[in-house]
């Protein structure tokens, strides 16, 4: 047991020794800031566009456009009535970057709801839409005063709907928004598809070097293949909940320091509904480390069998596609988990021990779910590594100490049936 | 019943077809120097594997220190230098030797000056710091003999120690093998250079394509096999040796003149024997040789010179543990 702790202790010091451990523990806050901050950073920041409005109507719409454009965030506008060479000459305008653009009105507008906005920058989604919104809403009332309505009623029955999602957990009403809650969700798999596959292949390539160097020669003379296997998928275990453990403390500085910096960045602007933070509960974080070992647990052997069977990097990384597209698996069908957590493919897929660890993260985070689902996905998922790592220990002890071709599957398979 | 240390008993291991060794028997007393020699692709690193455990033979059995149980179980007893050379690239020297040391069963505290020590005696206490790959060949694979030798094993086992060594650091390693000898512990060394193991080794065994040709202390393989020619000349006074010659049991051939004998000894004679009864019968000697061959002839005459030079077989050896 000494033995097994002294690989343990090895994989473990040698890892975070290494200059990418830090570069992943400081990358993987800076990439959460970045996904924390940037929708903050990105709302504020559509600079106001400075656009002129070509009237061609015979009405007064234009400068009730350009009114209406005022309220809003985006635009500040200008009008003029159309001419002969006007649009000639603000495209020389817009092409010179004296003017981000103009809006082209007919009265057309009022029959079809055509109009035309031409700009050196038409893709800003949220300035699009703040646009057509405006249009929208005065040719609907200029419409209805056409037809006699009164234009106080008009504004009136106008009303723009804000729809508030909550989300009901296990029984109760939470905070969280339909988007959070895709959005955690969504957080999850990837962080569990990445670091499951990045520690699964640190497996890999630690059995590859000690294959390739011939160390293990030494070490198979000194300990059981299976201690040495032990040891190295616990050491690169520890490392990766080390990891988490970085990654948890500055996520929660993060947190708690959030509204400060946001009021720092944002200035005056507010944090908008899709600013807010969904609350993270405990047991989400148990249910997500509990299902990240038992993933990794289960592909760190596979990856340990692929790397003994292997004679080089090329070799491995050709031999490794079977165990990653299995993983990659329940990452791809993240949209059809959250769409429906309930559905047959969610739940075939989260019993599935190869692609549970993170369809059932999903669907825990995603929805409501009974507590007997988890408890049997886990089970399953336990019962899995057993039968896995029994099957890939049988591979590595053989493979570790071959060399030569890589081994055809009946070959593997006489491996694992020879005592 | 055995003081051996270690017992080689008709093991046999066959790899996809080939019998890569053929029911070798082979014994190691202790406080020697053995070499395991023979051409390449004779089945030396099979033995050795077959030796530490790493491989399982087909059938046959290996003991170790006189008792049952696996290179693993005494895995604190013994040194392995494997045939290729390999240690962790990215680790510093120190470290790997530490944790080389506890493989061993070794505490790494107990360990770490003793690592230091050997270390400074052989020249690289400046780079217990440095990275494995930041290290000269020569360099690495000093420290690999350390990790053999650091937890003072009483067999040392190395497959082909000498390869890949310059003069300088060849003759470092062959001091302290012998020192390690004097100290009283095993050694058991294969090799291909016959110069080599006739200069070290105090008992061989000869193997070629997995089959022992011959084993036994040094002395007795020159004397089995060749060696069976004394050269004798007289100072003067010749004495009785001519009652000497005459004896049967000691000589089967001779001839010369007064001043010059030439003999073949009788099988089973020891030529010593015959200068013991020359020196009571009143001769003087002003020589008195041996004719030995080399252990390069004997193994030339042995594996025949196409077997001696012949291309190691390439390996798609797949263990069945």
């Amino acid at each position: 047991m000494r033995k097994v702790w002294a690989v343990i202790r090895r994989e473990f010091v040698e890892r975070v020794r290494q200059k990418w451990f830090w570069v992943m523990a400081l990358l993987g806050p800076v990439f959460f800031a970045g996904l924390f901050f940037l929708p903050i950073l990105l709302a504020r920041g559509g600079a106001v566009r400075h656009i002129v409005v070509v009237d061609g109507t015979t009405s007064d719409f234009g400068t009730r456009v350009v009114e209406g454009l005022a309220t809003g965030r985006s635009f500040r506008a200008s009008r003029i009535a159309t001419g002969s060479a006007v649009v000639d000459s603000l495209t020389g305008e817009v092409g010179a970057k004296r003017l981000d653009g103009f809006l082209i009105l007919t009265d057309s507008v009022f029959e079809t709801g055509q109009a035309e906005y031409r700009a050196s920058n038409v893709s800003s989604i949220q300035a699009m839409e703040e646009l057509e919104r405006t249009l929208s809403r005065l040719v609907v009332k200029a419409r209805l005063e056409r037809d006699g309505v009164n234009a106080a009623v008009v504004d009136r029955a106008q009303i723009r709907i804000r729809l508030d999602t909550k989300k009901i957990s296990r029984g109760r009403t939470t905070g969280e928004s339909a988007g959070q809650s895709f959005f955690l969700a969504y957080i999850m798999a990837l962080l569990l598809f990445l670091t499951i596959f990045a520690y699964g292949a640190n497996v890999m390539s630690s059995v590859l070097e000690e294959k390739t160097t011939r160390i293990v020669e030494v070490l198979v003379s000194s300990l059981k293949p299976f201690q040495l296997l032990l040891g190295k998928v616990l050491g690169v275990g520890a490392v990766s909940i080390f990891q988490f453990l970085i990654w948890g403390v500055s996520a929660r500085l993060l947190l708690t320091q959030r509204q400060a910096l946001v009021s720092r960045m944002a200035g005056e602007v507010s944090s908008g509904p899709g600013l807010q933070l969904p609350a993270i509960p405990g047991t989400t974080i148990a249910v997500f480390l509990a299902f990240f070992l038992g993933g990794f647990l289960l592909y760190s052997s596979m990856f340990a069998a692929v790397g003994a069977m292997s004679s080089n990097e090329q070799e491995a990384r050709q031999a490794q596609q079977p165990v990653m597209y299995t993983l990659m698996i329940s990452y791809l069908s993240i949209f059809g988990l959250t769409n429906d957590p309930n559905s047959t493919l969610s739940t075939t897929l989260s019993f599935i021990p190869f692609t549970s660890p993170i369809a059932m993260t999903v669907r825990w985070t995603a929805g409501s779910l009974p507590a007997s689902d988890l408890a049997v996905s886990l089970a399953i998922l336990v019962a899995a590594i057993i039968g896995v790592t029994w099957i890939a220990s049988r591979i590595y002890r053989v493979g570790i100490l071959m060399t030569g071709k890589r081994p055809s599957i009946r070959e593997l398979v006489r491996w694992v049936r020879a005592g | 019943m055995t003081t051996s240390i270690l017992d080689v008993d008709r093991v046999t291991k066959r790899f996809s077809g080939h019998t890569a060794v053929d029911a070798l028997s082979l014994s190691v007393p202790p406080g020697v120097i053995y070499g395991l020699l023979g051409p390449n692709g004779a089945g030396k690193s099979t033995t050795i594997r077959m030796i530490m455990n790493i491989y399982v033979p087909d059938s046959g059995t290996v003991r170790l220190f006189g008792t049952a149980g696996t290179g693993q179980d005494h895995s604190a007893r013994i040194g392995y230098l494997p045939e290729e050379r390999g240690l962790y690239a990215k680790m510093r020297v120190l470290d790997v030797l530490l944790f080389l040391a506890e493989m061993k069963g070794m505490d790494r505290r107990a360990a770490g000056p003793k690592a230091v020590e050997w270390l400074a005696r052989l020249g690289l206490a400046d780079w217990r710091l440095r990275k494995v790959n930041e290290l000269s060949k020569g360099m690495q694979q000093k420290v690999q003999f350390i990790s053999t030798i650091l937890h003072e094993p009483d067999l040392l086992v190395m497959d082909e120690p000498f390869s890949g060594l310059d003069p300088v650091n060849s003759q470092v390693l062959k001091d302290t093998v012998l020192d390690l000898r004097r100290r009283g512990k095993t050694i058991l060394l294969s090799t291909h250079i016959m110069e080599q193991a006739e200069k070290i080794c105090d008992s061989v065994c000869i193997i070629a394509r997995g089959r022992k040709l011959v084993d036994g202390t040094l002395a007795e393989v020159k004397r089995t096999h060749g060696g069976r020619h004394v050269l004798i000349a007289f100072d003067g006074a010749s004495g009785d040796a001519q009652r000497v010659f005459a004896d049967r049991r000691l000589v089967a051939k001779h001839d010369g003149s007064a001043q010059y004998a030439e003999l073949e000894l009788a099988p089973g004679a020891d030529a010593q024997e015959i200068l013991q009864a020359l020196v009571s019968s009143g001769a003087r000697l002003s020589r008195f040789e041996i004719a030995e061959p080399s252990l390069h002839k004997i193994f030339i005459d042995l594996v025949g010179p196409e077997a001696a030079t012949a291309a190691a077989q390439p390996e798609t050896e797949v263990a069945r543990a």
